[in-house]
């Protein structure tokens, strides 16, 4: 399977009269779009903000973060099996509009909803401070449940990112990059030499506002199953988690998966990528037991040398990517695991709540319950109200002076497992 | 915890839905739970059937503690 990926680069985000890029400039037609994502019965109201690098803005509490992108060639349409058929996606040609996202906010949906800062301390933690943010605010109407609130904003922000993605249909891409993944056998035969290497994507699944969508199938309800990495990037993956903001997979991130990145630019030089297993991460034990027995189960088929296994969240799913990590070492395949830490503020305590001695070459992306204080913003997007509140918060988080003291648990990607991050360390 | 009390001369049983970590953390009597949000409990199941299942899981865990082990035991069904 093979996927032209073709990049415009937009370098800044303007309301006009017309949806439209121009010069690099991204025009939107507020009425446009509000037109296009609007109609819900389970929203009153929706407003749209813009919020640019480098302004003095705080986003929260964000639900979602989602590139917009288009199918120009291929079967099937972005988004299959939620806002287009279900075709197999991840071939022909897709155009992404690069350094701009749709960010979904507005009234709380879980307890776990993050933080953007736009510019400051905190702009650093979080990489969705570099794009221009095109903040979509979904006011529910009373009395909503929960689940129906989170399904509603989940489907207006997918919506306005398809619509935003649509004008990049007709733009030639300042960048195109091929991806290609062959049939295994083909593959091996091609480079016989290379070792074999797959990408183990754990998926957030817990229910209770922690869901991924694969195709539209709610993840849970999978077994572990092959994709190519390239349908991913056509947005075969989506977040519906309201939880864990600073290391949960935003769409984004799916679509721009660093771990599939960086594979693919080693692929028929260091090593055979051979694709993608993903698996889920659910409540029951035997749910568990399962699913890592499957991923092992598939890695030994495809006859794999080593294995990239990132998690997404943390706490009961350290368990899975444990259980991932010493079943597919017992088939004698080697593993690296890619995860966060909850090592307490000082960062002394256990970092996860498992382990396993196979559990040997770790790839962590920072001490979640680290703490900072953001400085307070001249302009909010959505609402502060639940700052004390929200997973990393605390009683007192919020200053009178609209400084906000949290743990970086509460910025959103600041400790993603996919390594879409900006924490790194440095030895001296 | 479990360790911390076990260490005063009071036998512990651990109720947990992921055994794994509870053997990882070191307790010596393990009774799984059901489900992580909702341990003793299933709200699938109407009141009878689910107080029928906490009353089974909690007579489990009463017979463990009276049970003499030999290292880390999970109590199975």
């Amino acid at each position: 399977m093979r996927l032209e990926l073709g990049n415009i680069f937009i370098k800044d985000v303007k309301f006009s009269n017309t949806t439209r890029v121009d010069s690099g400039v991204l025009y939107i037609n507020k009425e446009e779009i509000l037109k296009e994502i609007g109609g819900d019965e389970h929203v009153k109201n929706i407003d749209i903000e813009l919020a640019h690098p480098g302004d003095e803005i705080r986003i929260t509490p964000v639900k979602d973060v989602i590139e917009p992108r288009v199918k120009v060639e291929g079967p099937g349409g972005i988004f299959p099996g939620i806002l287009s058929k279900v075709d197999t996606v991840g071939s022909g040609r897709t155009h992404a509009l690069k350094n701009v996202a749709i960010v979904t906010a507005g009234k709380i949906v879980g307890f776990q909803e993050g933080i953007i800062d736009m510019t400051g301390i905190g702009a650093k933690y979080t990489p969705f401070s570099k794009n221009h943010n095109v903040v979509v605010i979904a006011e529910p109407v009373d009395g909503l449940k929960q689940y129906d609130h989170e399904a509603a904003v989940r489907m207006i922000g997918l919506k306005a990112a398809a619509y935003l993605g649509e004008i990049a249909k007709d733009i030639t891409p300042d960048e195109v990059k091929t991806y290609e993944t062959e049939p295994i056998l083909d593959s091996v035969k091609k480079y016989p030499d290379l070792p074999k290497v797959g990408y183990v994507y754990m998926l957030q699944t817990q229910g209770l506002l922690h869901d991924t969508y694969v195709y539209g199938v709610d993840a849970k309800k999978i077994v572990p199953t092959l994709l190519y990495p390239t349908e991913i990037m056509d947005g075969a993956i989506i977040s519906g988690n309201c939880v864990s903001a600073c290391d949960k997979n935003p769409t984004y991130v799916h679509l721009n998966n660093g771990i599939i990145e960086e594979l693919y630019a080693k692929h028929g030089k260091e090593i055979n990528f051979v694709g993608v297993i993903i698996t889920n991460e659910n409540v029951f034990l035997a749910d568990k037991e399962r699913s890592s027995n499957w991923t092992a189960k598939l890695c030994r088929f495809l006859g794999l040398d080593g294995v990239v296994i990132s998690q997404e969240g943390f706490g009961n799913p350290d368990t899975d990517l444990i259980m991932n990590c010493k079943k597919i070492e017992r088939e004698g395949i080697k593993t690296v695991i890619v995860t966060d830490e909850f090592a307490g503020r000082d960062g002394a305590s256990q970092s996860l709540a498992d382990a396993d001695e196979k559990a040997d070459a770790v790839v962590t992306n920072g001490n979640a319950n680290e703490t900072i204080i953001l400085p307070p913003m001249k302009k909010i997007i959505g609402m502060t109200d639940y700052v004390d509140v929200i997973a990393g918060g605390f009683d007192g988080s919020l200053r009178p002076d609209g400084s906000i003291e949290v743990e970086i648990q509460a910025i959103t990607g600041a400790t993603n497992e996919t390594g879409y991050v900006t924490l790194s360390t440095k030895g001296f | 915890m479990v360790k911390e009390i076990e260490k005063t001369g009071i036998p512990v049983v651990h109720i947990c839905t992921v055994v794994p970590i509870s053997l990882t953390v070191g307790a010596n009597r393990i009774v799984p739970a059901f489900a992580i949000p909702y341990p003793l409990g299933n709200p699938e199941l109407d009141e009878k059937d689910e107080k029928a299942l906490r009353r089974k899981i909690v007579e489990k865990s009463l017979e463990a503690l009276q049970t003499e082990v030999d290292g880390q035991t999970v109590f199975e069904d």
